[in-house]
C-alpha cells in the first residue's frame, strides 16, 4: 500500500530519543500500520539502554504474575451457573427483579393465605358468608402490597435503589403492577369459588381495589407511601367494618348491606372508576415528588 | 436564587470543570440543621470528607447521591441541577453510591446483587455480566462471586457495596465510610483502588480515618457542625498541624484538630453545638 519505510538512521535517532517530536509522531503513525518497520524499530530500541529497563520490567511483571492472576478457573463459574436458574443477564431474572420486595417477600404468602383460607373456610368449614368477608378485605390487599413494595421501611435495598435512575414513580408503578397482577386474579378467583349468598359479584372489588391503590400512590406524593397506604386502607376498613361492628343486627347481614351499597350496581362501580381516573391524574401531576419519596 | 458567581470564578483555566458543585446548600432534618450554607466543588480526584460524628458528612453524601432532598441552595452534578427532575435520570446514571448502611434481598448472591444494581442503573443488558465480573474482581471478591451475600463477613459485604457502586464506572463516586469493617490489608488494597478510580472519576469519600485521607486523597474537606471548616490537600492539612501544634498522633490528625479549633473559634456560635 505504502512504499515509504523508515530509514535506519531515522530509527536509530527515534530509539535514542534524539528525533524531534513531530517526526517521532509521524513515525509512530507509520508504525501502527507497518509491521515490518515496527519490528525494526523494536530491534533498534533494544539496542539502546532501554533493553535493560524492559528486561527488568518484564522480569518484575512475570514475578508478580502467578500471584496476581490465579486464572479464574473457567470451568467452575460456568458449571456453577449451569445448574442455577438463568444467568443474571436473562429476561426471566429481570422480570423477577422488577417484582419488588412485597411480591418476593412475606406479602405473597399472606395473599395466598387469604385466598386459600377463604375457600377452605367456605368449603371445608361450612362458613356460608366467606364471600362478603373476602370482598370486604380484598381491596386492602393490593394497598398493603404497595406499602411493602417501595421506600426505606419496605425495601432493604432502598438506600442504594434511591440513587439509581430506576428510582421514582416508574419503579413504584412497576412494583405496583406486580402486586396487582398477583392479587387481582387470585382474590377474584377465590371469590368466585365461594358460595354467593346474596353478596355482590366476586369481581365487584376490582375497581375499588384499583382505585384505593391509585389513591394511595397519589396521596404518597404528599405524605409518603407508608402514611398514604395507612390512610386509604384504614379508611376502607372503617367504612366497611365500622358500621358493621356497631350495628345492632346480625354482623354478616349488615356487612352484606354495606358491601351492596359500596360495590353493587352501576352507580357505585362508576364512582370507583371515576375515583381511579382522578387518582391516576393526580399521580401523574405529583410525579416529581416520587424522586424523594422518603417522608417517614 | 442564590448567587453562584463565586463558584463560576473558582476553577483556574487549566483545571477541569467540577463534576459536583454545591452553593448555599442547606439540609434540615426536622428541627436540626444538618448542613448550612455549604459551598463546595469537586473535580476529578479523590476527595476526603473528614469531620466529627454528626458533622453532616452523611447528610452531604446523601444529598449528592440524590437520595435526600436539600432544603435550600443549589446542587449541580455533572453540569445539571439535581432539582431538574427531567435530568435526574441522566445524573443518576453517572453516579455510584455506597451508603453507610445498606441491605440486600436474602437470596442474592454477590453476582446477583451487583447485577441487580446494574439493572437499576439502566446499564445496557448485554454489557452487564462482564461489568459485574469486573466490578467484583476490582474489590477482590472474584472467588466469592457466586456466594450468597448473607454468608459473607461484614467487611466482604462492605466490598460488595463498593462493587455495586463502581459497576457502571461512574464519573461521580460517593462512598460513605467505605473502609469501615475492612481489615488493615484490605484497607491498603482499597486505597489503591481509590487512587485508581480517582484518576478519571470524581470520588468523594467520607471517613473518620485520617490514614485513609493521608494515603489516598488528593484533597481534604473538613466539615464541622454542618459547615465547611477547612479545605486543602493532605500535605497542607499536615502542615497546618505542624505549625499550629494541635493534639494528635499523626500529622494529619494534628492538622485536623488544629483546623477544627480554628474553625470553632472563628465561627460565631459554631462551638456551641
Amino acid at each position: 500500500m505504502n512504499d515509504w519505510h523508515a530509514s535506519d538512521h531515522l530509527m536509530t535517532r527515534y530509539a535514542d530519543g534524539s528525533l524531534p517530536e513531530s517526526d517521532a509522531w509521524s513515525l509512530e503513525t507509520h508504525l501502527e500500520r507497518c509491521g515490518g518497520c515496527a519490528v525494526r524499530v523494536s530491534r533498534a530500541v533494544r539496542a539502546t539502554a532501554a533493553e535493560a529497563v524492559l528486561a527488568e520490567v518484564r522480569e518484575a511483571v512475570l514475578a508478580e504474575a502467578p500471584a496476581a492472576a490465579p486464572a479464574p478457573a473457567p470451568e467452575r463459574p460456568a458449571a456453577a451457573r449451569a445448574h442455577r436458574w438463568p444467568s443474571t443477564g436473562s429476561r426471566a431474572v429481570r422480570v423477577l427483579w422488577a417484582l419488588g420486595p412485597a411480591v418476593r417477600g412475606a406479602w405473597l404468602p399472606a395473599v395466598l393465605l387469604v385466598a386459600v383460607g377463604a375457600v377452605a373456610l367456605a368449603h371445608g368449614g361450612g362458613f356460608a358468608h366467606a364471600r362478603p368477608w373476602l370482598l370486604a378485605l380484598a381491596p386492602v390487599v393490593p394497598v398493603a402490597g404497595v406499602a411493602l413494595s417501595y421506600g426505606p421501611h419496605a425495601d432493604p435495598m432502598h438506600e442504594i435503589t434511591a440513587a439509581t435512575p430506576a428510582a421514582g414513580l416508574r419503579l413504584v408503578l412497576t412494583r405496583t403492577a406486580a402486586v396487582l397482577a398477583v392479587s387481582l386474579p387470585l382474590l377474584t378467583l377465590a371469590g368466585a369459588l365461594l358460595p354467593s349468598t346474596g353478596a355482590p359479584n366476586a369481581a365487584a372489588w376490582l375497581l375499588p381495589g384499583l382505585a384505593l391503590t391509585l389513591a394511595s400512590l397519589a396521596l404518597a406524593g404528599y405524605v409518603g407511601l407508608r402514611a398514604a397506604t395507612a390512610v386509604t386502607g384504614g379508611a376502607w376498613l372503617c367504612a366497611v367494618l365500622g358500621p358493621v361492628l356497631t350495628a345492632p343486627g346480625g354482623l354478616t347481614r349488615e356487612l352484606g348491606l354495606r358491601l351492596s351499597s359500596y360495590l353493587g350496581g352501576a352507580p357505585a362501580q362508576g364512582g370507583w372508576a371515576a375515583a381511579a381516573v382522578l387518582s391516576a391524574a393526580l399521580l401523574a401531576a405529583r410525579r416529581p415528588a416520587f424522586h424523594f419519596l422518603e417522608k417517614s | 436564587m442564590s448567587p453562584v458567581s463565586h463558584l463560576a470564578s473558582r476553577p483556574s483555566p487549566g483545571e477541569p470543570a467540577a463534576a459536583v458543585r454545591t452553593a448555599g446548600l442547606r439540609v434540615r432534618h426536622r428541627r436540626t440543621v444538618a448542613l448550612d450554607s455549604v459551598d463546595l466543588d469537586f473535580g476529578p480526584g479523590v476527595h476526603g470528607l473528614l469531620g466529627p460524628n454528626g458533622a453532616g458528612k452523611t447528610s452531604l453524601i446523601r444529598v449528592l447521591a440524590t437520595v435526600a432532598e436539600p432544603s435550600g441552595g443549589r446542587v449541580e452534578i455533572l453540569g445539571h441541577d439535581i432539582r431538574d427532575h427531567r435530568r435526574r435520570g441522566e445524573v443518576r446514571r453517572g453516579l455510584g453510591y455506597l451508603p453507610q448502611d445498606f441491605g440486600y434481598y436474602p437470596g442474592f448472591t454477590v453476582r446477583e446483587f451487583v447485577a441487580y444494581v446494574a439493572w437499576l442503573k439502566e446499564m445496557p443488558a448485554d454489557g452487564v455480566p462482564a461489568a459485574v465480573e469486573r466490578a467484583v474482581a476490582r474489590v477482590g471478591l472474584a472467588d466469592r462471586i457466586d456466594a450468597k451475600v448473607r454468608r459473607l463477613s461484614g467487611g466482604m459485604i462492605r466490598r460488595v457495596g463498593i462493587a455495586q457502586a463502581v459497576v457502571n464506572e461512574p464519573p461521580v463516586l460517593l462512598l460513605d465510610e467505605p473502609t469501615a469493617g475492612l481489615d488493615p490489608e484490605q484497607r491498603v488494597e482499597f486505597r489503591e483502588l481509590l487512587r485508581e478510580l480517582g484518576v478519571s472519576s470524581t470520588v468523594i469519600v467520607s471517613t473518620h480515618l485520617v490514614e485513609d485521607v493521608a494515603a489516598a486523597c488528593t484533597e481534604v474537606t473538613l466539615v464541622d457542625a454542618g459547615r465547611v471548616a477547612y479545605r486543602g490537600t493532605p500535605p497542607s492539612l499536615a502542615a497546618l498541624g505542624e505549625s499550629e501544634g494541635g493534639p494528635g498522633d499523626h500529622p494529619i490528625e494534628r492538622g485536623y484538630t488544629a483546623a477544627l479549633r480554628a474553625h470553632r473559634a472563628s465561627a460565631p456560635g459554631g462551638a456551641l453545638r
